[in-house]
């Protein structure tokens, strides 16, 4: 199975947009090879041995820079990191050289059992010291920097006491990590919580911040009210572009991705909403300037 | 504590338990409906990762059945990594002793099929065999010979026709969609050629040729059981098959 024999890109991403990219689009992509700035992937979507995601991802590879995005590491669980899971992600990246690696500020297993969701941390010094080490940890084994993303969230815990922007900032400081800035699940949190979004992107540090997330929500409606759900199968809203757009002019331009992962729409969506998030960069830009 | 946290936010979304309702804050909503957010969360998303797995078995039971299945095993068998690819190794064996789908006794025959696609999908590739390694053996040493075969190939064996019920419920199937049960068993080999994965009826010569080569045994002694289950095994033809078409793809020469 021969690759494409594009020259595969290495070196940092430039600060325009790329896709999350999904098996339904391997072939359109691959055949239509837009111009995108990279591409990303679940890590653990390539955790098999081989067939067809490896022989597509190649191909994709070949052509686009990669961002390998992991759901699975459970970073802020209380369980010892994953061996087995650090050496499939160190094999992953030593195959793709990824230009940007990142996970979650969440945990998803305690005593072995996972649970297959990005749960929230309480946000404790307990708890900020345990996640600073252990992303410091797999950071020292990966031989390479890791990206934390801020988690969208649906509850709050009684003992939490530290705000999540001031414990993300921590994160970053201790760790040494980057941070991987999701608009998007800034502006569901605080609809479910009611805090202020333009203060949460104010109190990160901006250097830390290596790239972007855009993604769309669905509104869970109760006879009490509304819960925004972070689903990634929908248009990036309104609101998420005018965050967006104030982050860039806060924080300047960054390599932005758009994520969508399930109701998957053609390709061409992607590329589109692609093309929204390169006009805002180019325009905040252009304005700075 | 981190530690009791995780264990009893766990406990709250697999089993209902109460204890991590008062360490929730009350929001815009009470917390018990906050955590039931999580709830729904990790069960549909558990639940969507079986049925892509299992999408025959999820449209022979439909998908009530699936859920309330899918529901079963997950109070049975958490998943254990974080690579999703692993959750559903046990469902097969979970529906053979599943009381309401006793009626159904080749479902888990179905499911282990539906499980080695799942496999030898994500199975390793190999190169092509190298005929001219195997060109070089002198005959009188063929006996001897210890094939390997592809690295996604599975052997299934059942009492029923789980590969015509996983043909006829595949997506895109026209056609009579019944299977008569008393079609009987058969022996599958589910292996993935290129990028796609096949599901392929054997004769039982063949099926205890490919069981015996798999179990490592020599060639002769292969060709011993296959002629033993088939008098009229035809051994040429079906090595020459297995060269051509990769299910074989190396071999040792002892």
């Amino acid at each position: 199975m021969n690759a494409a024999v594009a020259e595969r890109p290495y070196g940092p991403i430039p600060p325009r947009s790329g896709i999350g990219l999904r098996a339904e689009h391997y072939r359109d992509l691959l055949e239509q090879r837009p111009s995108l700035t990279f591409v990303e992937v679940h890590s653990e979507n390539y955790f098999g041995a081989g067939g067809a995601p490896h022989y597509f991802l190649e191909q994709a590879r070949a052509l686009y820079p990669l961002s390998l995005h992991g759901v699975g590491l459970s970073l802020g669980s209380s369980d010892p990191l994953s061996r087995e899971h650090l050496h499939q992600l160190k094999t992953l990246i030593q195959r793709y050289e990824p230009a940007l690696v990142s996970d979650h500020l969440s945990w998803s297993s305690i005593g072995g059992v996972f649970l297959n969701d990005l749960l929230p941390l309480p946000y404790t010094e307990e708890a900020l010291a345990h996640f600073s080490a252990r992303v410091a940890q797999a950071q020292d084994y990966l031989g390479r920097e890791l990206l934390i993303e801020n988690p969208s969230s649906y509850l709050q815990y009684v003992e939490s006491a530290i705000p999540e922007w001031e414990f993300l900032a921590e994160v970053a400081r201790t760790s040494g990590c980057g941070l991987l800035l999701d608009v998007n699940n800034i502006y569901v949190s605080s609809q479910n919580h009611g805090f202020d979004a333009y203060c949460y992107l104010q109190a990160l540090p901006a250097a830390a911040i290596k790239e972007i997330h855009l993604a769309g929500f669905t509104v869970n409606r109760y006879p009490d009210g509304e819960m925004l759900i972070d689903s990634h199968n929908a248009l990036v809203s309104e609101p998420v572009w005018e965050l967006y757009a104030h982050a860039i002019r806060k924080i300047g331009p960054r390599p932005t991705l758009i994520e969508w992962d399930t109701d998957l729409p053609p390709l061409e969506t992607l590329i589109g909403q692609a093309g929204m998030a390169d006009a805002i960069l180019a325009r905040e830009t252009a304005d700075a300037a | 504590m981190l530690l009791d946290l995780q264990t009893d936010f766990t406990a709250a979304v697999f089993d209902g338990r109460p204890e991590m309702i008062a360490r929730v804050r009350a929001g815009n909503f009470r917390p018990a409906q906050h955590l039931q957010v999580y709830r729904n969360n990790v069960v549909e998303s558990l639940t969507g990762a079986l049925r892509a797995v299992f999408p025959v078995i999820e449209k022979l039971v439909g998908d009530g059945f699936f859920r309330y299945a899918a529901h079963e095993y997950l109070r049975a068998h958490r998943p254990r990594s974080g690579n999703l690819h692993e959750f559903g190794d046990a469902f097969a064996g979970f529906l053979a002793g599943f009381a309401p789908a006793a009626e159904l006794p080749y479902l888990m025959d179905v499911a282990r099929l539906e499980w080695a696609w799942h496999q030898a999908f994500h199975a390793a590739d190999a190169p092509a065999f190298d005929l001219a390694r195997l060109g070089a053996v002198p005959a009188e040493r063929h006996a001897q010979l210890r094939f390997e075969l592809h690295p996604s190939a599975r052997l299934l064996a059942s009492d029923f026709p789980v590969g015509r019920i996983f043909e006829v419920n595949q997506e895109g199937h026209d056609g009579d969609t019944n299977v008569d049960l008393a079609e009987g068993g058969t022996n599958i080999l589910v292996i993935r050629r290129g990028l796609t994965v096949y599901v392929e009826a054997l004769a039982a010569g063949e099926a205890e040729l490919l069981t015996a080569l798999a179990g490592q045994q020599s060639l002769g002694v292969a060709v011993e059981a296959a002629l033993a289950m088939q008098p009229d095994f035809d051994l040429t033809s079906a090595l020459a098959d297995y060269l051509r078409r990769g299910t074989l793809v190396d071999c040792l020469v002892e």
